[in-house]
This record gives structure tokens, C-alpha cells and sequence, in this order.
């Protein structure tokens, strides 16, 4: 290893990834991979950066924090990657995180939302995203400010992300002065949604926010709108989009999700045109979508870390690079870091909210406002 | 002579030393030997003593090695093992699986060991209190290893049984729930909303909320609430810390159990939970029978209260054995210690007669040295050594003593011989040195009595030359007034006889021719004698005036330039010669040192020098040439003057040289006589050479003549550059001549040319 930091040689600089390749959040994992990857295959083929070309490890963790904590230590130990990028899910990172700020190495861009992540003792993680909170709060705003809506309710899945949903929502009705009409609750990792959307249908909620993973949440709203349960349901980025408008078909029409990047098709937003350009070289059968796009971002955002280090890469260069950079740009996406008003450290890059609607062909349509869709 | 008889003298007493000799070995070597022998004696005493000395060491020592330490060491390593057999039980407690045959094996070798040590131990110490009641506590404390040991793999037995359903129980409960957490979902919301499936029409509200309905809701929740329960109960079991605990465990298994099986029969009827009685039968069988949770955990609990009794025991035995161990440690501790000071009491018995009989040697070999070397031997060596360097200082004359009858007395007898032979010789070499000195003495005063010789002669020569200038200037002034008379006169006579001449002119008519031809022939006659005598007169006058020259003191000295006063006076010379005879030729060739410069000489006297030198060249060589022209044979002989100066460090050497023909051997030797002369009576005064000889030696130099008869004649002259002081002879002529000389000298150049070449 001839700089003495681990991941970095004359010639290439390891990355690793442990994220869910199997199981019912695979979709995720596939797609941040597939995003970093032709961020990195797109650098690759233009000589790397400063000579070194960019190498990513994968390891799947089946979205299972206890493999989460043994793939990073693996990572850290065995592969002696760089920095860890592109880790899917809050029970996941939660574990996870604890690993990697014991050996300093760079956490980036992990794919969720979750406030702990965001807390300013950290000096190694760095997001990428808008937080669920942030997601949460958008969807309440734009209930109450564009329809009116004052009857919300929740439902969440009973683990760490989808109490994180549940806060930033709770958080943001109490901001207003008003309270859930009903919660619901679903076993991790199962379907088992029906008793929770008794529960919520008992609250007659005019909006349901839902905290989820695409299968439980797809069922849940399947099984609402045939027992002519039909509020406005609303989910965070985190679902899946496009594997939850599959899994919805036709039913899927009217679903609101909110996302945190830019819309993966529209080719008139420049990162996006990169994005399409670089995902058809890596992959040309690949099909664009918020994840990937995601995945695409975070790799672009490495790379721009990589390049301010020049040839003396280190990883407090990568994440002062980054952390202190202030504002970064990739293709007209902006990212803010550093020092902010109201925290020593603002990790987090990108604070942007787009609120998107499944239309009747099951895709997604940007929507600025909710009143323009309401049929 | 009284030496010369002493050398021989002394041949005869070294022969009769020589005849003593096996005389005087003995007697040094008997000293020798018993020196050496009274040394050996001591040193064998010293050895055997030594010996003793050692052997009781040796026995000493053995009794430590062979029977203390021996014991020291197994109690040590009883004691060592003993740590091991009681440290042995806990560890095989403690060791998991893998490690179990490595730490049982460790075990078994540490009971070996201690079984090895302590037999040894025990054959060494037969009878010992410790040894029994070690043996007691040993045999105690290895059975109940022995148990531990036995036990240990039924224990690992059930907790690898133990781990297993630790892991499955969990997985059994995730599966069945995965089963009835949806089957209770589906249910619920069938009951409140009719629908099992997207497909099928909604269930009527009877029919969904009837009493089977309800039941089956019910005994799928009460599943799930007795699965978690049982699953809780299995849990507990295993990890409970007492065998007492599992038992009311297992009793409240058994309730759930049969809750479970009775609710698994009332919805085995309905088709909500396919494949669940698998998962929980499955569930159900680890909670009975041998392998249960329940009688594992118990199992394994009593095996590890039986395993904590014994090693409490195992405690208490411990602290017994080992305290016997220490005390039997103690014991060969201080049995060894004793045997140590048995053995140092010894070694320091014999240090001491070692170190007695090492002062006794010491103080032998000091006496032998100082008694039979110090006194004896060395210091007649020394005298010896001291007489040779006085002899080497060359004191020959004392007799060297001669004391005693060994060898040191032969060497000093063999040292008189060589004192003689050397005296002898200083002798002979001190005549031999005195005749030559006297030798010597003797040739220098030959030379010096010929230097004497010489120098007699000389200042003979020179006293009779200037006795000589003294006489002929004194005769030269005498004769010069008559001289003066004579020529006087006949030069007034010659007047008188024009006039009587002139007056006879008048009378001659008078007179007849014969008498006119009378008169004029005695006029004539009269004529020709005062012609004569004016004639000779002025030769007589001229000698006189070298006579008179001859004694002169020479003028003043000056700096001259000696190129230039020798070509000045060779000129002069040659043109006097000139005059007298028009016919004289002679080449006259200068070969000068520039370098000569200027030496303070009489100018005066020195040119007269050459002058006269010249003169006398072109004399011979004009003489030469009018011989050959008779002969005619003058072919190509050109008659040449060669004038030469050189100047070297100490003198200036000047010469001149002819071609004439040379002056005879014979001749040669009276050149410097005054009044010698080859040339014809009217021509020299013989005075020239003998004057040039007394200027040269007045200026210090010397005058040689080198010539070969018929060839050449070289007159040199070697002037000093610092003029000599002029010696008492000059002085004298000097003063004598100072009045009568006539200064320059020089009337007469043309005409002194006195010393004759010619054979």
C-alpha cells in the first residue's frame, strides 16, 4: 500500500458497500449499487481520479443489522476499504455507524432519512439526503397548506426507521397544533398490515402517511381502497418508488411519495441527463429510477471529495473535503455541508423535498402542488 | 717480557680448573637439586594435604548431591506439580470443547508428575508424617479430578445441546409466528370486514362473527400468547442457575403445552394456518423427553453443583497438601542447609591447612632462593659482572679474585685469563703506537730542516744579491764622476779639435800637400779616438745607470690597470726595437682578461718588467729569423709575441711568450744572475732579468720561466691580488736605491734587452 492509508494505492482507491442484496428490501440495495457504479465506471473511463481508478466492495447484509455490523467490520478489517458508501436502511446504519466511527472511516451517503444520523457528534458520516423528518414535514405541509386536511393519521413499521417516520410526523402535526386521528402498526418483515389499517380506518383519517417497506405498504393500500377505505396516502422516498408502483399496478394511482432527488426521468435536469448518459454506459439495460439516481449522486459526491485531496488522499482530506466544502455542485444539484446557523456541523448535503404522484399508467409525475392532483 | 710469560702462565692454571670440574658440578648440582627437592618435598606435602582436603570436600559434597539436593529438588518439584494438581480441576471447568483434550491431557501429566515426585520423595523419606498425609490428601484430590474429568464430557455433551436449542427454540418461535402474527391479521379483518381475499365477495356479518369464527380468533391469538410462553419457559430452563428452578419450569411447560395442543386441535379444522402444527409440534418435542431443554438444563445443572462440591473439596484438600508439600519442602530445605554447612565447614577446614601449607612453601622457597641464589650465586655473579664492566672500561690492571670451587669460580678464573691476554695486548698496541707517533715526529722535522734549508739558501741568495745592489751602486757612483770626466772632456776636445780644424783651414795654402794630407789624416785619427771614446763613454754611462738601478726602491704604488701597462710597455718595446733596426718584424698578439681590472703595483717598475720581457722576446725571435733568412730556410716562420693576463681567485698570472729558439737548460738556471748575458757585449748589460726579478718579488709575486730549446720561451708572472707586505729585503733595497734611482728608468728601454735566447 504505498500511501500507508488503507483503501488508497498508486493506481486505486477501494470503497465499500454493505447493503441489502437479497430479501425483501433487495431493490434498494441493487439499485444504490447500480447508481455508485456508473458514477464510478464514468470516472473510470476518464482516467479515474488523479490516476487512481475508483473500486467498490459489496457485501449483503439481507437488510439484517446483525450482518450489517459483521459486513462493515469485515469491510474495515479485511477488505481495508477507504471509506463505506451507498449502506441502505435506518436498523442497518444504526448498527452500523457505531463500527465505523470507532475506525474513523468515512460514512457516506447512506439511504435513509433517519435523524440520528444527522447529529452533529458525528465526524465521519455524511448524507446526502433530506431527512424523514424533512420528508415528513413537507407531507404535512403540503396537506394542510394545499388541501386543507386536518385528520392525519400514520402507519408505521415497528422498527427504528419506521419510528423515525412516526416522530417526524407526530413532530410536525404538533407544530401545528394538531394530533394523529389514528396509528397504525406492522411486524417488521411481515405483511401482517390488516389489524393496523383497522386501526386507522377506525380514526377516519382524511391522509395516511405511511412508514414502510413497499410490500406491507403496497398490500395495506391494496386492502384499504377494496374496503373502500380511500384517503390520501402519502410515503417517504425510502419505499422503493418504483418497486412499490409495481407492486400497486393500477392501484397505485394517486399515491403520493415524497422524494429527495431530482425525478430520475427528466432528462432536462442536467445531473439527470448525466445520470441517463452514465447508467446506459455501465448498464444499457438498466432502467432509470430514484435509487439509482441516488446512488448516482452519492458517487458523483465521492468523486468530488476524491478530487480536492489531489494525489495525497487521506481520509481527513476526503471528509474535510466534503464536510467543509460548503456547497457542492454535481450538474446543478447543489449540496450545502459545513457550519450552519443553528448546529456546529451540518452533514448533510442535500435538504430538497420533491413530492411526487403515481399516476393511472403506474409511473411517477412530479407534482409541485397536491391540489393539481386531486381528481 | 714479564708479560709476555704471564699469558702462557696463565694456560696452565685454567688446565688445572679444568681437571676440578666434575669436582665443582657436583657441588653445584648438589645445591640445585636440594633446592629443587626441598621445593618438590613442599609442593608434594602441599598436594597431599590438598588431596585430602578435596576428597573430604568430595565427601561433603556428595552428601549435598547425592542425597540433600536430590530431595530439595523433588520436594521443589512436588511442590511445583502440586500447584499444578490443585489448579488442574478448575481449569478442565473452564475449558471449553476444543480446548478440553489439550487441557485434560495437561491434567493427566501434571498427576503423573506429581505421582513420579511424590513416589520419589517417598522412597527418599520413608515413614515421614508429611509424606503420609500428602499421600492421603494426593489420592483424595485425584479422584475427585478424576471425576471432574469424567464428567467433563457429559457436560460438554449438554451444552452443546444446550446451544442448540438456544438457537433453534427462537427460530421455531420466528417461524410460527411468521405463521400466526398473518393468520391472526387475516382473521381480524375478516371478521370485521368479510374479505379473506382480494378475489372472493365479502363474508355476510353472521357467518364472519360467528361463535367459530370468534373461537378460531381466539385460540390463534392464545397460540401465539402459549408458543411465546413456551418458548420463554424453554429459555429460562436453559439458562437457569439451578437444577431446583427447571423443575416448576418444566411444570408450567407441561400447562402451556397442553393449552397449545388443544388450541392447535380447534383450528387444525380451518385452513388459516397451514403447516403450524409442524413448527409447534416441532417446538413442543424440544421441551419433553431426555433431550429436552428441560432435563438438559437440569443434567448439565447437577453436573455443575457436583463439579462446585467437589472442587470446594478439592479446596480444602489443596490448602492441606500444600501446606504439607511446604512443610516437607521445609524439611529437605533443612536438611540441605546442613549438609551446605557440613560441606563449607570442611572446604574451610582445608582452605586453612592449604593456606598454612602455601606460607610454609612460600617461606621454604624464599629461604632456599635467599640462602643459596641471593647469597651465594648472585652475588658472586654480580662481583663478576661487576669486574667485567670495569674491564670492558678498559681497567685491566686488578686481579680478578678467584673464590670457591663451582662454575662461577671457573668463569672468574677464565675471566683472569682473558684480563691477562687483554692487558697484553693494550700493551703491545701502546709501542706500536708510540713508534709511529715518532715516526711521524721525526718526517715532519725532515721537511721542516729542508723548509729551514731552503730558506737559509734564499735568504742567502737574497742577502748576497742586495749586498751585490749594494756594491754595484756604490761602484756606479764612484765611477760615475770620472765617467763624467771622461765623456766631458772628450766632448770638449772633439770641440777643440773643429776649432784648431777651422784655424788650419786658414793656414792650409800654407802648408804642402803632404803635410796638408798629414794634418787631415791625424785630424782624422783624432776625430775617430774622441768618437770612441764618447762612444764607450756613453756605454759605460748607461751600465752605471743600470748599476745604479739595480738598488733602487721602486716609486709609488697605484691602481693600474694591468691590460693596459702591459700593451702600453710591449709597444714601447717593440718600437724601440724599431728604431734601432729598421729590418725587425715580430707579430705581437694580446690574449687579455677583461676581467683583470686594476691592482695596486708600482706602474714603473712593473712596465720596466715587460718592457724588458718584450725586448728580450722580439730580441730572440728577430735573431731567429735573420739565422734562417742565412740559412734560407725561413719558410712560413713568422716571428710572434704572444702577451696573455688571466686573473684567477687568488693572483693575477701574466706572461709573455716567443717563438725564438728557447733557452738551454744550462742557461736557464743563471738568467736572474745580475751581469748575465748571451747577447754580444755591446748589446746587454746582463742587468735586465736579474732587475725584473728583484720588482717582481718586491710585489710578492714570482717569476718562472717555461721553455723548450728551439720552440718557445714563456716568462710567467704570478702577481697576488692582495699585494703581499713587502718583505725586510725589499725594504732594504728599497731604502737604499730610494736616492740613487732615477725615477723612470726608462732611457735605457731600447737597449737593456740583456737575457740572451740564442743557443
Amino acid at each position: 500500500m504505498a500511501s500507508g492509508v488503507p483503501g488508497v494505492f498508486d493506481d486505486r482507491v477501494v470503497f465499500g458497500q454493505s447493503a441489502a442484496f437479497s430479501g425483501p428490501a433487495q431493490e434498494l440495495g441493487i439499485n444504490m449499487n447500480l447508481g455508485i457504479m456508473a458514477a464510478f465506471e464514468e470516472a473510470n473511463r476518464n482516467g479515474g481520479v488523479h490516476g487512481r481508478t475508483l473500486e467498490l466492495v459489496t457485501r449483503d447484509d439481507a437488510y439484517e443489522p446483525e450482518a450489517a455490523i459483521t459486513n462493515t467490520q469485515a469491510l474495515i478489517n479485511d477488505e481495508q476499504v477507504f471509506s463505506l458508501i451507498g449502506a441502505v436502511g435506518t436498523p442497518t446504519s444504526r448498527s452500523a455507524t457505531p463500527v465505523a466511527a470507532e475506525a474513523n472511516i468515512p460514512y457516506v451517503a447512506p439511504f435513509t432519512g433517519a435523524g440520528f444520523l444527522r447529529d452533529d457528534h458525528w465526524e465521519n458520516i455524511i448524507n446526502l439526503r433530506a431527512s424523514y423528518a424533512q420528508e415528513t414535514e413537507e407531507m404535512v405541509e403540503r396537506l394542510t397548506t394545499d388541501l386543507g386536511i386536518t385528520r392525519i393519521a400514520v402507519m408505521f413499521q415497528d422498527d427504528s426507521f419506521g419510528r423515525a417516520g412516526y416522530n417526524g410526523a407526530l413532530a410536525a402535526l404538533e407544530r401545528r397544533g394538531m394530533s394523529l386521528v389514528a396509528t397504525g402498526v406492522y411486524p417488521r418483515n411481515t405483511t401482517a398490515v390488516k389489524s393496523g389499517l383497522l386501526d386507522l380506518r377506525l380514526g377516519e383519517p382524511e391522509a395516511v402517511i405511511l412508514i414502510g417497506a413497499y410490500q406491507p405498504l403496497a398490500a395495506l393500500i391494496s386492502w384499504a381502497r377494496h374496503i373502500d377505505f380511500d384517503p390520501i396516502f402519502m410515503t417517504v422516498s425510502f419505499v422503493g418508488s418504483n418497486a412499490l408502483a409495481d407492486e400497486l399496478g393500477p392501484g397505485g394511482e394517486g399515491v403520493y411519495v415524497t422524494q429527495v432527488i431530482p425525478f430520475p426521468t427528466d432528462l432536462s435536469i442536467p445531473v439527470v441527463a448525466s445520470y441517463t448518459a452514465a447508467l446506459a454506459a455501465y448498464d444499457p439495460n438498466a432502467q432509470p429510477g430514484f435509487v439509482s439516481l441516488e446512488g448516482y449522486i452519492a458517487g458523483r459526491m465521492a468523486i468530488a471529495g476524491l478530487e480536492g485531496c489531489g494525489a495525497d488522499l487521506t481520509r481527513d482530506c476526503f471528509l474535510e473535503n466534503i464536510l467543509g466544502a460548503g456547497l457542492i455542485d454535481i450538474d446543478g444539484f447543489t449540496m450545502d455541508f459545513g457550519e450552519e446557523e443553528d448546529r456546529k456541523l451540518d452533514n448533510q448535503g442535500s435538504d430538497a423535498v420533491f413530492l411526487t404522484v403515481i399516476d393511472a399508467n403506474g409511473s411517477y409525475r412530479s407534482a409541485a402542488s397536491m391540489g393539481e392532483t386531486t381528481p | 717480557m714479564t708479560e709476555s710469560t704471564a699469558l702462557p702462565s696463565a694456560e696452565p692454571e685454567a688446565n688445572t680448573d679444568g681437571a676440578q670440574r666434575p669436582a665443582v658440578h657436583r657441588r653445584i648440582s648438589t645445591q640445585l637439586y636440594a633446592g629443587i627437592f626441598g621445593a618438590v618435598a613442599l609442593t608434594i606435602v602441599a598436594s597431599i594435604v590438598s588431596w585430602v582436603s578435596f576428597s573430604n570436600v568430595g565427601r561433603s559434597q556428595d552428601r549435598v548431591s547425592e542425597e540433600s539436593v536430590p530431595r530439595l529438588a523433588s520436594a521443589f518439584g512436588l511442590a511445583e506439580f502440586s500447584n499444578a494438581l490443585v489448579a488442574a480441576a478448575p481449569r478442565l471447568t473452564t475449558a471449553t470443547i476444543e480446548q478440553f483434550p489439550a487441557v485434560s491431557q495437561e491434567v493427566s501429566s501434571a498427576q503423573l508428575e506429581f505421582q513420579f515426585r511424590f513416589d520419589s520423595l517417598s522412597l527418599q523419606m520413608p515413614g515421614d508424617e508429611h509424606i503420609k498425609r500428602i499421600r492421603e490428601s494426593a489420592r483424595t484430590l485425584m479422584a475427585n479430578i478424576s471425576t471432574i474429568a469424567g464428567d467433563m464430557s457429559e457436560f460438554h455433551r449438554l451444552t452443546s445441546i444446550t446451544e442448540g436449542l438456544q438457537s433453534e427454540i427462537p427460530a421455531l418461535q420466528g417461524q410460527a409466528n411468521d405463521i400466526i402474527l398473518p393468520a391472526i391479521d387475516n382473521q381480524l379483518f375478516f371478521q370485521v370486514t368479510g374479505y379473506r381475499d382480494f378475489a372472493s365477495e365479502p363474508t355476510d356479518a353472521i357467518t364472519r362473527t360467528s361463535g367459530d369464527e370468534l373461537l378460531l380468533y381466539r385460540h390463534l391469538n392464545a397460540l401465539q400468547a402459549d408458543v411465546a410462553q413456551a418458548s420463554a419457559l424453554m429459555g429460562s430452563a436453559l439458562i437457569s442457575s439451578s437444577a431446583a428452578f427447571v423443575e416448576p419450569l418444566q411444570e408450567s411447560f407441561e400447562s402451556t403445552a397442553d393449552r397449545i395442543e388443544i388450541s392447535l386441535s380447534a383450528i387444525s379444522a380451518s385452513e388459516v394456518a397451514p403447516g403450524l402444527d409442524t413448527t409447534i409440534n416441532r417446538l413442543l418435542e424440544l421441551g419433553v423427553g431426555d433431550q429436552s431443554a428441560f432435563r438438559t438444563s437440569a443434567d448439565r445443572l447437577q453436573i455443575i453443583e457436583r463439579q462446585n462440591m467437589l472442587l470446594a473439596q478439592n479446596q480444602t484438600i489443596a490448602v492441606e497438601l500444600l501446606d504439607e508439600v511446604r512443610s516437607l519442602v521445609e524439611v529437605a530445605r533443612d536438611e540441605a542447609r546442613q549438609a551446605t554447612e557440613n560441606s563449607s565447614q570442611t572446604i574451610s577446614t582445608a582452605r586453612l591447612l592449604l593456606v598454612i601449607i602455601s606460607v610454609i612453601g612460600v617461606i621454604g622457597a624464599g629461604l632456599i632462593s635467599w640462602l643459596f641464589v641471593g647469597r651465594v650465586l648472585l652475588r658472586r655473579i654480580g662481583r663478576l659482572s661487576g669486574r667485567m664492566l670495569t674491564l670492558a672500561k678498559g681497567d685491566l690492571e686488578d686481579e680478578i679474585e678467584v673464590v670457591g670451587r663451582d662454575e662461577i669460580a671457573e668463569m672468574a678464573s677464565a675471566l683472569e685469563v682473558f684480563r691477562r691476554h687483554a692487558l697484553e695486548i693494550q700493551r703491545l698496541n701502546l709501542v706500536e703506537q708510540l713508534a709511529q707517533e715518532l715516526s711521524e715526529r721525526n718526517d715532519e722535522l725532515q721537511s721542516v730542516l729542508e723548509e729551514l734549508s731552503q730558506a737559509q739558501d734564499q735568504i742567502v741568495a737574497r742577502e748576497k744579491l742586495a749586498a751585490l745592489g749594494e756594491v754595484t751602486a756604490g761602484v756606479a757612483h764612484e765611477i760615475r764622476n770620472p765617467l763624467n770626466f771622461i765623456n766631458n772632456f772628450s766632448a770638449a776636445s772633439a770641440e777643440l779639435l773643429e776649432e784648431m780644424a777651422e784655424i788650419y783651414e786658414e793656414f792650409t795654402n800654407d802648408l804642402s800637400d803632404e803635410d796638408k794630407d798629414l794634418v787631415e789624416e791625424i785630424n782624422q785619427d783624432l776625430n775617430d779616438n774622441l768618437q770612441r771614446i764618447q762612444s764607450h763613454g756613453k756605454r759605460a754611462n748607461r751600465i752605471v745607470q743600470d748599476m745604479l738601478l739595480m738598488g733602487r726602491g721602486g716609486g709609488e704604488t697605484q691602481m693600474t690597470d694591468i691590460n693596459d701597462l702591459i700593451h702600453e710597455h710591449s709597444l714601447l718595446a717593440f718600437h724601440s726595437a724599431r728604431a734601432q733596426d729598421p729590418d725587425f718584424i715580430v707579430t705581437l698578439e694580446e690574449e687579455f682578461d677583461p676581467d683583470m681590472g686594476r691592482l695596486e703595483v708600482v706602474p714603473q717598475d712593473l712596465g720596466r718588467v715587460f718592457l724588458n720581457f718584450v725586448a728580450n722576446a722580439g730580441y730572440a725571435t728577430n735573431k731567429k729569423q735573420k739565422e734562417l733568412a742565412e740559412a734560407g730556410t725561413v719558410g712560413d716562420y713568422s716571428p710572434t709575441i704572444l702577451l696573455k693576463s688571466r686573473r684567477t681567485d687568488e693572483s693575477a698570472i701574466l706572461s709573455v711568450r716567443d717563438n725564438g729558439d728557447g733557452i738551454p737548460p744550462d742557461v736557464a738556471a743563471k738568467i736572474f744572475d745580475p751581469f748575465f748575458t748571451t747577447k754580444p757585449t755591446n748589446e746587454g748589460t746582463g742587468l735586465g732579468l736579474a732587475l725584473s726579478n728583484d720588482i717582481i718579488r718586491e710585489h710578492g709575486g714570482t717569476i718562472t720561466v717555461n721553455s723548450e730549446p728551439g720552440e718557445f720561451t714563456e716568462m710567467v708572472v704570478e702577481l697576488p691580488l692582495t699585494r703581499a707586505k713587502s718583505t725586510p729585503l725589499a725594504e732594504a733595497s728599497g731604502d737604499n736605491g730610494g736616492g740613487t734611482g732615477d725615477g723612470g728608468g726608462t732611457g735605457d728601454g731600447g737597449g737593456t734587452g740583456d737575457d740572451g735566447e740564442s743557443a
